[in-house]
């Protein structure tokens, strides 16, 4: 069993995101050689901040499916075809009610969240199956798995939306069929679920709202970002050789009780 | 596996119960490899300390103890014992199995002794560990080891032509396991006692291995084509235990190549 990456070649998108930011930073502590996807701007900033060593900062939309083919070649041209991703871009919309959410936005959440992953995952499958292994690693939500409770979601906020949550229940299939159909050519494909996790802007701006989520926990708390690190690469290294086609719930027991 | 994984076990003082059988062994020697001061319980505490020889002579800190499950006094016992010994216990793997039914026709009697070993001697153990986890400040981690067979059920065609077969009790307690480890999981979740469980799919055992046939039908079953080997266990065991897994509660991990998956 080898539980860590070294030298393994990681891409990660969304890399410079709350969570991604936490994988990006474990895996290049343990010198893996990282790609961080993010829009422009954001990558190249977390790796200078945080003083990264073997991360390679790439400003892409992954959300683009149309323009993603291409980008995807180019950065294999680049660097090589990765051992494993971890795909954390999404798209949800944000602050409607479900009353006043036009169809089209709910649409553009799943043009942007599903079908780039979709393309993504095949694009990268198909390469990773003439090598034999590969580990890809999607980003699901509990809200794929449960409904938001209404009743913790006080004005202004709005709860979690429908869009947001169906593309996630969405990304449990889409990863399910994929490990079913490249299992017998060694890729591996798993979900981290992760449960509340906000942001600290939502942290410091509902501090309320973040006692209402601990208490949806057995362990009374909110996740830290680098508690899906530790799940991450567990995922992406050969101590999961025998795990496919699961999701890894990281919820604080949110939905075990 | 270097200390600085985080994956690491290494300070972290782990009691697993059940040791000899294929899978104990891989999981002693995975958790030793981790940096774990491991003990190690079971019924038959000479067949343990056999089995740690080799690796306690290569510096890993491991060390036999007899307990009876089924026993409250004894169970109790032993966790005095690691306490007074360790100072105190962060990581509980329950992989102590009883097997005492030969077929789907065996008595009640045999289906009443793997009860008290399977169902009494896990709830006992469960609740014993987890009352000291949870009064130390740092909680603790509970991995309890399941099987596919508490999740689904059998499938005839896999032991056609074979002397294979299926028990009954094993798919009962098996299953109850996933349930009572949600359950502990919120009971002991504000103490910082995480409770999860992995469900291993079926093991190769390369000494004595499995039917021809069986082999060939079980890998077309899972999506790697292929039964687990033992060592592909204790990756999963390992991160549970680990802080790495800080936010991991009530969860089942499977570690069955993809065969509940599709």
């Amino acid at each position: 069993m080898n539980a860590t990456c070294t030298g393994k070649l990681v891409w990660i998108t969304g890399g410079a995101g709350y969570l991604g930011s936490a994988i990006t930073r474990a895996l290049d502590a343990q010198g893996a050689k990282v790609l961080c996807l993010d829009l422009p701007g954001r990558a190249e900033t977390l790796v200078r901040e945080q003083g990264l060593k073997s991360t390679v900062p790439v400003a892409l939309d992954v959300n683009d499916a149309a323009a993603l083919p291409a980008a995807l070649d180019g950065l294999i041209a680049a660097h090589g075809l990765p051992d494993g991703v971890a795909h954390l871009a999404f798209a949800s919309s944000s602050g409607r009610r479900l009353e006043d959410l036009p169809a089209g936005e709910f649409q553009k959440t799943f043009d942007q969240a599903l079908t780039p992953t979709f393309v993504l995952c095949r694009a990268l499958a198909e390469k990773m199956k003439l090598r034999g292994t590969g580990s890809i690693v999607l980003f699901a939500s509990m809200y794929g798995v449960v409904a938001p409770d209404p009743r913790i979601y006080a004005a202004p906020l709005t709860p979690n939306p429908i869009d947001y949550g169906a593309s996630k229940a969405a990304m449990l299939q889409l990863m399910r069929y994929l490990a079913v159909h490249y299992g017998p050519h060694g890729v591996r494909f798993n979900c981290i679920t992760p449960g509340p996790f906000p942001n600290p802007a939502v942290q410091s701006a509902h501090p309320g709202f973040v006692g209402e989520l601990a208490k949806k926990t057995p362990l009374n708390r909110i996740g830290r970002n680098d508690e899906i690190a530790g799940p991450a690469l567990f995922l992406l290294s050969d101590a999961s050789s025998y795990v496919t086609g699961h999701s890894l719930v990281v919820d604080g027991g949110w939905t075990a009780w | 596996m270097p200390e600085s994984s985080p994956f690491s076990l290494a300070g972290k003082v782990v009691v697993q119960f059940g040791g000899t059988g294929l899978l104990g062994r891989a999981l002693v020697d995975a958790l030793g490899a981790a940096g774990a001061t491991l003990v190690v319980a079971s019924r038959d505490q000479a067949t343990i300390e056999k089995g740690i020889a080799t690796s306690r002579a290569a510096g890993r800190q491991l060390h036999a103890e007899q307990v009876d499950i089924t026993n409250e006094a004894s169970v109790a016992g032993l966790r005095d014992r690691v306490i007074t010994t360790h100072g105190r216990i962060d990581g509980l793997v329950f992989n102590a199995v009883s097997r005492p039914m030969r077929g789907e026709r065996d008595t009640v009697a045999a289906w009443e002794e793997s009860m008290k070993v399977n169902a009494t001697g896990l709830f006992l153990t469960l609740r014993t560990i987890a009352d000291a986890m949870g009064a130390q400040p740092a909680g603790g981690s509970i991995v309890n080891i399941a099987s596919i067979q508490g999740m689904v059920g059998a499938n005839p065609w896999l032991y056609e032509g074979t002397a294979m077969g299926t028990v009954p009790d094993y798919f009962f307690h098996k299953g109850g396991m996933l349930n009572l480890t949600r359950h502990y999981a919120s009971l002991y979740g504000p103490k910082k006692v995480r409770v999860n469980v992995v469900s291993p799919g079926g093991i190769y055992n390369p000494d004595k291995p499995q039917a021809a046939p069986f082999l060939e039908r079980y890998g077309q079953m899972t999506m790697l084509g292929r039964m687990a080997e033992a060592r592909e266990i204790g990756g999963a065991v390992v991160f549970l235990l680990s802080d790495a897994a800080s936010y991991v509660t009530g969860v089942n991990l499977p570690v069955d190549g993809g065969y509940t998956a599709k």
